[in-house]
């Protein structure tokens, strides 16, 4: 086997947003310097929804295009988060038995911050490209969400943290591996990875985030030259400007991608401001569409960026897509694949964008009920009845679409139903 | 490189990531989060000057400096570590 990627990928923004411009006034955070992040709107997870609801509620329109002999080729599941649930058991049990996959499946989950959903799509290709399975298929699931809880504000986090509410969104990312990549085919063998030991962004506790954001900006930059100084040591011929027609970026939030763009444009390619700014606009900003209005969802959101490119591209012509992808701690990879006309057609055809449009806009009293609320959502709760009439109008929103929510928790197991 | 040409070379990368303190008379006391310099203002100051002094460190061995003149002196710490190497070599 030498050809492998993404035959089709759909990302779930969950049910419920709020327009972060409001959350930033709420919060009094300056409003000239708040534009610059290039943020717009984040998903809120709702009491209903967890990680496996995120998952499964991803990767279901994908698993139900294939016909029952191809869905019981998916022989390998990785879900790939930093929200774990349990030490011990994985997410990918839960998503596996909620989409009803075949029993001979390989399930485990990957955690490794924001790079998780690299590492499990790079394992998954090479699980392809081995062919010690012919004819196999893997299903990818990236799945986190952040809830944030009134006691860690009284914490008083260092000012700079303040950046992290906002951006912090919820979703999940579902990419089904295979021989047949319509959607993105990997440029095999054409990867820089680069990673070292550093306390930028971690999650030590359960609830919440703790870190230094300088020390995180700037891994993530040196990361985004080394990494793909890497990948051009391996691919001699590889040009940053104009080998990749489009760059899709791990996307924390939009400046940060704009920093670390602007300063491999500089140091890199020798490019001037002007033209450093127009090509933001060409190769990077249609990929920002997408996490603007999702927020961070950490493992999955390069492939967010990747799926927000291929929709609001162009591809007239078959072009090849640079993808930079990082995570905390750290590890970081720079990586390229080539999508078609036809890819783009396909993914066009789920749909993402009016997914994100049915939405329910949360207004700041919404979003402050369900900060309160997440106190009884905490790691670890042997006993959980979600409240399904904290924001009413979310709960009516999921009547459209078949979406999974959280029923209920009975001594420690998590119990979901279709609705 | 002498320090005073060192922190120079500091303020021009201050002034182009933030244009408003063309006129700021700098301090060496001067911190950049009181200049109005968010995070990622910050980290952008510390590349640019770093390139255009033609170092060759990561950006995180600049950690620390609690003011700009803190932040020069990190800057020749790391230029003489390089030009010790460069001498063993």
């Amino acid at each position: 086997m030498t050809t492998a990627g993404i035959q089709a990928m759909y990302i779930y923004g969950g049910a419920a947003y709020l327009d972060v411009t409001e959350l930033a006034r709420h919060r009094q955070l300056d409003n000239a310097r708040f534009e610059n992040l290039l943020i717009k709107q984040k998903t809120v997870a709702l009491p209903w929804e967890d990680p496996v609801t995120f998952a499964v509620n991803a990767a279901k329109p994908i698993v139900d295009m294939l016909s029952d002999a191809e869905k019981n080729r998916i022989e390998l599941l990785i879900t790939c988060t930093e929200s774990g649930i349990d030490f011990g058991k994985s997410l990918s049990t839960y998503v596996h038995h909620y989409l009803g996959l075949s029993r001979n499946c390989r399930l485990f989950e990957i955690k490794q911050a924001c790079y998780s959903g690299t590492a499990g799509f790079q394992m998954a290709l090479n699980f392809i490209l081995s062919g010690v399975s012919p004819g196999a298929r893997a299903l990818v699931v990236t799945t986190d969400i952040s809830r944030f809880t009134v006691a860690g504000r009284n914490e008083a986090p260092a000012e700079d943290w303040s950046f992290a509410e906002p951006s912090s969104g919820a979703g999940g990312v579902a990419m089904l591996v295979s021989g047949e990549p319509t959607v993105f085919r990997a440029d095999v063998g054409a990867n820089g990875y680069y990673g070292h030991e550093v306390m930028d962004a971690c999650r030590p506790l359960p609830d919440s985030e703790a870190g230094n954001v300088d020390l995180s900006l700037m891994t993530y930059m040196e990361c985004s030259q080394q990494a793909y100084l890497e990948y051009r040591k391996r691919v001699t011929e590889a040009d940053y400007r104009s080998s990749f027609q489009y760059l899709a970026f791990h996307t924390p939030f939009g400046g940060m991608v704009k920093g670390a763009h602007r300063t491999i444009m500089r140091k890199i390619v020798k490019a001037s401001p002007d033209e450093i700014e127009l090509d933001f606009m060409q190769r990077v900003a249609p990929g920002l569409n997408y996490c603007q209005r999702v927020g961070n969802i950490m493992g999955g959101t390069v492939f967010m960026s990747l799926a927000s490119i291929i929709d609001n591209g162009n591809f007239d012509a078959p072009r090849r897509i640079g993808c930079f992808s990082y995570g905390s701690g750290c590890c970081s990879e720079f990586y390229s694949g080539m999508v078609t006309g036809e890819g783009q057609k396909q993914q066009q055809r789920l749909r993402i964008r009016e997914q994100l449009d049915r939405r329910y806009r949360m207004s700041v009293a919404d979003y402050e009920r369900i900060v309160v609320n997440n106190t009884n959502l905490r790691f670890g709760m042997r006993d959980v009845t979600p409240d399904f009439h904290l924001i009413p109008e979310a709960w009516d929103k999921m009547n459209n679409t078949p979406q999974l929510y959280l029923k209920e928790i009975r001594d420690f197991h998590r119990k979901y139903e279709w609705r | 490189m002498e320090m005073d040409e060192i922190f120079q070379t500091l303020i021009r990368s201050i002034r182009e990531v933030l244009p408003e303190l063309r006129e700021h008379q700098f301090q060496e006391e001067d911190q950049l989060k009181e200049l109005g310099a968010n995070s990622i203002d910050r980290v952008e100051i510390l590349a640019l000057t770093v390139e255009v002094l033609s170092l060759d460190i990561p950006l995180t061995a600049l950690q620390g400096a609690h003011n700009i003149g803190e932040l020069a002196a990190l800057i020749k710490e790391q230029q003489q570590l390089i030009t010790g190497k460069q001498n063993q070599l």
